[in-house]
């Protein structure tokens, strides 16, 4: 599927993946349920959680995560706030958790439809394959936050994203299911599985 | 003769030169104004010097960053703490960034003898479980990339629950991870190593600020604004010095101009100027030889008391008659001039009794300096006059102006109204009489103090009045004491009697804690059989937490911390700053932000049963003040009797005494009930100007008394007078302009008194009316 993509041509291929991006869009607040698997050299088994991922407007995301336990993080304005079920709130600094705000930077855009947004902050490459389906790979642009987040990858068809992909220079790696494949995520989820789920289905 | 006359001035100009070289060679001046303070008496007052200038409130700068985005204005603070940690003068920086390399790794494994968490908690199978349950939900949440790699070695985030004891008790907004005040500007606490009211010493640290600002790459659009105590000592001394010095300016030229004016000889307006310069040149000299360090106002004040001198070379000018030589003139008025010389330096002497190292380099300097004056007026000064002068006994104004004071109606009553005047004026005088507040003087724009509350609001920094004092008999006993006074404290906070109380047991608890905290820490075999029971069941890969159980196996053995070792890391100078050492007991000190109910607070005091203080620094400050002011008093009171004496002895006769102390004392008074009845209130630099008229006004009082049976002699006084009250009244009324009330409150003084000293002379001389 990816060797389509070395052929195309790469003028043709920025203006497909703008193309693409603005076909995304939504208008805010825009909510979608999803399952998140992490998989973490510290973990001999994935993470899972799920719950629904909203866009504000603006900076501003909101994760709920319903399952297994009951938070609410927002995202937003350079900071984090962190709301768990019998506990104080928590609140740092996005500065410290480059991963978000890259996970920020790529769900507006995309979110907003905003084509430019998201080429400022990554390098973006499409790829098709013959069917509906279609792959973003964004590379970080910024050198330092590439040290801790070495790409994204979202997978969608149509104007429906499937799924998103953050691969950590660390070697971890956090894959989330969304909208109706949200409901895909199976009992004891392998990267390999969920790789093939994302990029087929 | 004209060779000995320029042989005399090469002699006096070279030891003049060398006496500068040797001044400029070894002043050292001290700007800091405790040197000038009164030696402290009670504990408080004691308290109070070492807490004006040392004490962590008054040597806390309040930074703000502001005029770019919330995002440029946060990097910009981080760069600049950055910068600033690395400079020595700072003593700690905080931006709201939590940085765990605070806690330098020697110290991490002290988080456990530090954190409070094994006061109530077991470090056992259930709590571990409890706490890897929450690592897991961080793990899946936005924080997981924060705390991955703080995991392995702190499961239990001791690290994150200390930064979050030791951050400010009411921190401002984080915004991009730094502090943001509600008008988007970044905030910063600087902690100098320099006293907070040494404004020279600010001034640097202020300036290093600002320097390292502007060597920011991304500063320009964006600037800091710097607020605390230190920048307001900085801002009133610059702001006192500046008008000081363009009044000065003025004043120097008016001061020249009617010295030409009334001589007309540049010869002679130049060599007058001889003795002054000696005389400030020994003046200082004798500081030199006597003090390690001059203090700088002690300076300030020297030389505007030494105006007095100034009289010495006019009246030699002045008394000039035609044909006769200078030395003939100094001769005849040597009698005269020595009574006011000697009687000057018995009321400028009166400073040297009051015990306060400051008004003592006064008196050194002042006394030395008009004994130069005189001596070098009488022995040196006419040796190099030139010999033909103008007499200006015939002037016709001078003679005009001699008639007409001497027609002045002079009823004996006159004396007695003023004197009746001046008692209804003092007992009707609304408000205060004394102005104790120091800071007064030297009031800051409203602007500045409007924007420093803004500022301390924002970063809940401590209140620089109150500080909660504890008293022990070792370290050890402060800290437990303050341990002790947590929930008391705590209870306060709650019932919002305070905002927040930072006590010294918060940053580095006793060796008692510390102890049964390392007692409480489970053995390595403990702990690892308590973490594999926790993890049953739990994805963590085994071995993950090795780091943890070698920290807690380390923090088992470790020597307690004492407050000198932590004192010698970034963190732990907070500490130190909060626990000193006082006569054989220790001190520590609690920091207070928002006072809300200061009985509250002195209740808590008050249980403690004396150990514990709440001192008013405030309170203090002005009780040493008027400490310092009845030292004054004191000695002016020996002064006036000694200066009594000196006259009847001098004149030989106490009725001619008493017309010359009369119209100097009565004067002195009314200067007083006026500045009384137009509303001021009186403070230390309003004694000390009082002191100089006085001086003025006696040399007035025993020149218009002598009685030469001589009318051009008399108008020759009356010129010498003029001259004198007419450069004094350039000079001081200058000040009287000022804005600055400390210059005012001098410059009003001296020229009132001026005023009535030559108004109530010229009423009260007895013989004019036989003239």
């Amino acid at each position: 599927m990816l060797s389509l993509c070395a052929n195309a041509s790469a003028p043709e291929d920025a203006a497909t993946a703008r193309a693409l991006v603005a076909s995304l869009g939504r208008p805010a607040p825009a909510r979608t349920p999803f399952a998140e698997a992490r998989f973490m050299k510290m973990l001999d088994k994935p993470l899972v959680v799920s719950g629904q991922l909203a866009w504000l407007g603006g900076d501003k995301l909101e994760r709920t995560v319903e399952h297994p336990t009951r938070e609410v993080s927002t995202i937003g304005d350079g900071e984090v706030t962190q709301q768990r079920e019998g506990r104080s709130s928590r609140s740092f600094s996005l500065k410290r958790a480059p991963q978000l705000q890259l996970l920020l930077d790529s769900f507006v855009a995309l979110l907003g439809g905003d084509a430019s947004r998201l080429e400022q902050a990554f390098t973006v490459q499409h790829s098709a394959d013959g069917a509906d389906h279609w792959t973003l790979t964004l590379t970080p642009r910024d050198a330092k936050l590439a040290q801790t987040v070495s790409r994204i990858d979202i997978d969608g068809s149509g104007n429906e994203p499937h799924c998103m992909r953050m691969q950590e220079a660390d070697g971890d790696v956090a894959i989330d299911l969304l909208g109706a494949y949200a409901a895909k995520m199976p009992a004891t989820p392998t990267r390999d599985a969920l790789a093939a789920l994302c990029q087929g289905g | 003769m004209r060779r000995g006359r320029l042989t005399l001035l090469v002699l006096w100009l070279a030891t003049l030169a060398v006496l500068g070289l040797f001044v400029t060679r070894h002043l050292t001046v001290s700007t800091d104004l405790r040197s000038f303070m009164p030696a402290p008496t009670t504990p408080d007052q004691r308290l109070l010097m070492e807490q004006v200038g040392e004490g962590p409130g008054s040597r806390l700068l309040l930074l703000a960053i502001s005029g770019k985005s919330d995002e440029q204005a946060a990097a910009l603070s981080q760069q600049l703490a950055a910068a600033l940690r690395k400079d020595e003068r700072y003593a700690q920086v905080l931006n709201g960034s939590f940085d765990i390399g605070a806690l330098d790794d020697a110290l991490l494994p002290y988080r456990y003898l530090l954190s409070p968490t094994l006061d109530h908690q077991a470090l056992d199978a259930a709590y571990l479980r409890d706490e890897l349950e929450q690592r897991l939900d961080d793990l899946s949440s936005p924080a997981a990339s924060m705390l991955k790699g703080l995991l392995p070695r702190d499961p239990t985030l001791e690290v994150l629950k200390l930064a979050e004891r030791w951050s400010p008790p009411k921190s401002p907004e984080i915004v991009q991870g730094v502090w943001f005040s509600p008008q988007h500007e970044a905030l910063l606490l600087v902690l100098t190593h320099a006293a907070g009211f040494d404004p020279d010493a600010q001034a640097q640290a202020i300036d290093g600020i600002q320097r390292d600002f502007d060597a920011l790459p991304a500063h320009a659009g964006a600037s800091v604004v710097v607020s605390g105590p230190g920048y307001f000592s900085v801002v009133a001394n610059t702001q006192t010095r500046g008008q000081a010095e363009w009044i000065g300016r003025i004043s120097t030229v008016g001061f020249i101009v009617l010295l030409l004016l009334a001589y007309r000889s540049i010869g002679s307006l130049l060599f007058s100027a001889l003795p002054i310069a000696s005389a400030a040149l020994a003046g200082i000299g004798a500081l030199v030889l006597l003090f390690p360090q001059v203090h700088g106002i002690t300076l300030a004040f020297g030389f505007t008391l030494l105006g007095v001198a100034q009289e010495y070379p006019i009246r030699v000018l002045s008394h000039r008659r035609a044909g006769e030589s200078a030395v003939q003139s100094v001769r005849d008025l040597w009698p005269l001039l020595l009574t006011a010389i000697a009687s000057a330096c018995i009321a400028y002497a009166a400073f040297f009794a009051s015990g306060v190292s400051g008004l003592q380099q006064l008196a050194v300097f002042t006394v030395t300096g008009l004994l130069v004056a005189g001596f070098s007026t009488r022995y040196l000064l006419p040796y190099l006059l030139p010999d033909r002068v103008r007499d200006v006994a015939n002037m016709g104004w001078l003679i005009r102006a001699r008639r007409f004071v001497d027609r002045l109606p002079r009823p004996r009553w006159i004396p007695l109204l003023v004197a009746v005047a001046t008692v209804l004026m003092l007992v009707f005088a609304q408000g205060p009489f004394w102005q104790n507040d120091l800071s007064a003087l030297t009031p800051l724009p409203r602007d500045l103090l409007l924007r420093d509350a803004r500022l301390r609001e924002a970063l809940g920094a401590p209140d620089v009045r109150y500080l909660l004092v504890l008293q022990a008999p070792d370290e050890q006993g402060v800290l437990a004491l303050s341990e002790k006074l947590e929930p008391a404290v705590d209870a306060l906070v709650a019932r919002h009697a305070v905002d927040a109380v930072e006590l010294p047991s918060r940053y580095l608890p006793s060796e008692a804690v510390q102890r049964a905290r390392q007692q409480a820490l489970p053995d390595r075999a403990a702990l690892t059989r308590a973490l594999a029971e926790a993890e049953q069941g739990m994805p963590f890969q085994s071995g993950l937490f090795s780091p943890f159980l070698d920290d807690v196996e380390k923090a088992r053995s470790l020597p307690l911390l004492t407050p000198q070792q932590f004192g010698s890391s970034p963190l732990g100078q907070r500490v130190s700053a909060m626990l000193m050492q006082r006569d054989g007991h220790w001190l520590g000190l609690g920091t207070l932000s928002g006072v809300h109910d200061v009985d509250a607070l002195q209740a808590l005091a008050r249980d403690s049963g004396g150990d514990v203080r709440l001192l008013d620094l405030k309170g203090a400050a002005e009780s040493l003040v008027v400490d310092y002011r009845a030292r004054i008093l004191h000695a002016l009171l020996g002064a006036t009797a000694l200066l009594v004496i000196a006259i009847v002895v001098a004149l030989r006769s106490v009725r001619r005494a008493w017309h010359v102390l009369a119209p100097m004392t009565l004067a002195t008074f009314l200067v007083l009930a006026v500045e009384r009845v137009s509303g001021v209130e009186i403070s230390l630099f309003h004694l000390v100007a009082l002191i100089l008229a006085a001086g003025l006004g006696l040399h007035y009082a025993l020149f218009f008394e002598r009685d030469t049976g001589d009318a051009a002699e008399q108008r020759r006084t009356l010129h010498a007078t003029l001259v004198c009250v007419l450069s004094a009244l350039l000079v001081f009324g200058m000040l009287a302009w000022s804005t600055i009330p400390v210059l005012r409150a001098i410059g009003l003084t001296v020229g009132l008194g001026v005023a009535f000293h030559f108004c109530l002379s010229i009423l009260m001389a007895p013989h004019a009316r036989q003239d």
